[in-house]
């Protein structure tokens, strides 16, 4: 295990697939505040087919830079690049979102809600049916296609929404928080189908947690941010192979790094509990 | 806006025994109503005011539909109503979208549609017949400037708290604004907005009879206070029986309707 402070550079082995190039966002305050400034001169790449974790304490910005690499926020400074290419909106042909809740849309049936997905991404014509079973099979929920969302349970639905996000196809994929709003075994289990569903397809993934487990049984990499505003702490290296079975969270190279990951986190968020309170006390920003 | 969801309150969702119970209340308590009416319009009514309603239903024979005129005038308030209504949807969903759709207009517009909406138009009366006339024209207008209102303020509540999440999400799949208010505003506000045409046909409906009552010398509002001035009470609530059928049956129709764009949640 290494940890490499404040430096975000691939390796060059692999082609880099995203390049996040001293990137700041500062939000405007509320009338009579200071704009508060949430991500600090971020820069990071990830190479292509690599599973990279961000986590960091409430409010760091994690989810403001996955929405920045995404394309559905521009940054106040820096830039980042998909390829070649410099992100200057969505980039649904690129890059897909999976969301903390799900984006399902609850007047489709799951199979229409394929549809319009790949209707938005510009993929039109016959071939869409076959894709969206494939993806649906991918995680078990072949059976529930003709269902409407409000027919599922909540990790059902989060299962679909990341089979939506595998069926277009694209290189890269967002996840913020996906498995937030699952109770722990649910968790498990479709972390566990995650790795082995990455194994086989090879995407590049970027994955928001607050969860030290779930970003040591996942990533490859760990960033690290501080607290606001969000910097790069730290990187972490997981050098595991997907996919990882359950026992992996019982290797001692899963608690020490986890260990790690608490001890470099403990901090921060003593912090941001800290200015929580101030917050508390009048002028938030 | 509230709307309420009379679906909850429908037999449909009920076990067998419950559904039975429901409908034997309700029948039993029109029934008794009705023999209560019955037996107070024979002993104590006086002829001229109150009609007993056996008598009711011997009117809706032959004074009612018997009478050419009369039934004319049936049909001529059932094509009157059908007409506002339909051009109140298609003027309210219109002018609810134009207003509702941009932050701007919405801020901007939207209470000048209630205060519109809050003035008491039989006030107004007077200057629609001026301006269309005692006809047809004239309740259609009456009607329109009744059933408007509910459809453009449930248009615009109905574009209103769509999920941020959705509208993000169809974005990062690559959504254009088009496709977004296609695919996740419009069914997001269906619910809505038919709350407001139910309204609407409730308020189009009383639009034309008001016109009808004051103004006009046709339909079954006219009919109505002929036979209210003329003390024959037997028909003048056969025709209110009439009218009241009619509201029910539209507004069957309009809920049909709304099932077959709300499947999603049932």
């Amino acid at each position: 295990m290494t940890v490499d402070m404040r430096n975000g550079a691939a390796q060059p082995t692999q082609a880099v697939a995203i390049a996040i190039d001293r990137v700041s966002q500062r939000f405007p305050g509320r009338s009579g505040t200071n704009p508060m400034l949430a991500l600090d001169d971020v820069s990071l790449e990830i190479r292509r087919g690599e599973f990279v974790c961000l986590i960091g304490p409430s409010g760091c910005g994690k989810s403001t830079l996955l929405n920045i690499v995404g394309g559905l926020i521009a940054p106040s400074a820096g830039s980042v690049r998909i390829g070649r290419n410099t992100v200057n909106g969505a980039r649904p042909r690129e890059i897909a979102f999976v969301f903390q809740e799900s984006t399902l849309f609850p007047w489709y049936t799951v199979l229409e809600n394929f549809r319009i997905a790949l209707k938005f991404q510009g993929v039109e014509g016959g071939g869409w049916r076959d894709r969206a079973m494939a993806a649906l099979r991918a995680v078990g929920m072949e059976n529930f296609a003709e269902h409407y969302p409000s027919q599922l349970s909540v990790g059902m639905k989060q299962r679909i929404n990341l089979a939506r996000g595998l069926c277009v196809e694209t290189d890269i994929i967002l996840m913020d928080e996906p498995f937030a709003a699952l109770d722990e075994q649910t968790r498990m289990v479709l972390g566990e189908d995650l790795s082995v569903l990455l194994a086989r397809t090879g995407r590049t993934i970027v994955f928001v947690t607050h969860s030290l487990a779930e970003a040591v049984f996942l990533a490859g990499r760990i960033v690290v941010m501080t607290a606001r505003p969000g910097r790069v702490k730290a990187i972490i290296d997981v050098p595991a192979p997907h996919p990882r079975s359950p026992d992996f969270m019982l290797a001692p190279q899963f608690s020490t790094i986890r260990n790690d990951l608490f001890a470099l986190l403990r901090d921060e968020i003593r912090q941001t509990v800290a200015a929580m309170r101030e917050a508390r006390d009048g002028a938030r920003p | 806006m509230a709307t309420i969801d009379t679906s909850r309150f429908a037999a449909a969702a009920m076990p067998n025994e419950q559904r039975l119970g429901v409908a034997s209340t309700r029948v039993l308590l029109v029934l008794g109503l009705l023999v209560l009416w019955e037996v107070y319009a024979r002993l104590f009514g006086r002829a001229g005011m109150v009609a007993p309603p056996t008598d009711v239903i011997g009117a809706l024979g032959p004074t009612v539909f018997g009478d050419p005129k009369v039934r004319s005038a049936v049909l001529l308030t059932f094509v009157e109503l059908g007409v506002a209504f339909l051009m109140s949807v298609a003027l309210g969903i219109a002018l609810g979208l134009l207003v509702g759709i941009g932050e701007i207009g919405r801020r901007g517009l939207f209470p000048i549609v209630l205060f519109l909406y809050a003035i008491p138009q039989v006030v107004l009366l007077p200057l629609v017949v001026l301006i269309f006339g005692l006809g047809p024209a004239g309740k259609i207008a009456f009607g329109v400037s009744h059933g408007v209102f509910p459809i453009i303020v449930n248009t615009i509540a109905g574009m209103r708290n769509v999920s941020p999440l959705l509208v993000r999400g169809a974005e990062s799949m690559g959504a254009s604004r088009l496709q977004v208010i296609r695919y996740v505003v419009f069914p997001h506000m269906v619910a809505t907005v038919f709350a407001g045409l139910r309204l609407a046909m409730t308020m189009t409906l009383l639009g034309v009879l008001l016109a009808e009552l004051f103004v006009s010398t046709g339909g079954i509002g006219y009919f109505t206070q002929v036979y209210a001035e003329t003390f024959n009470p037997a028909p003048l609530f056969a025709l209110i029986a009439t009218l009241a059928l009619m509201a029910v049956a539209i507004n069957e129709l309009v809920r049909r309707v709304e099932l077959r764009f709300t499947r999603w949640k049932q």
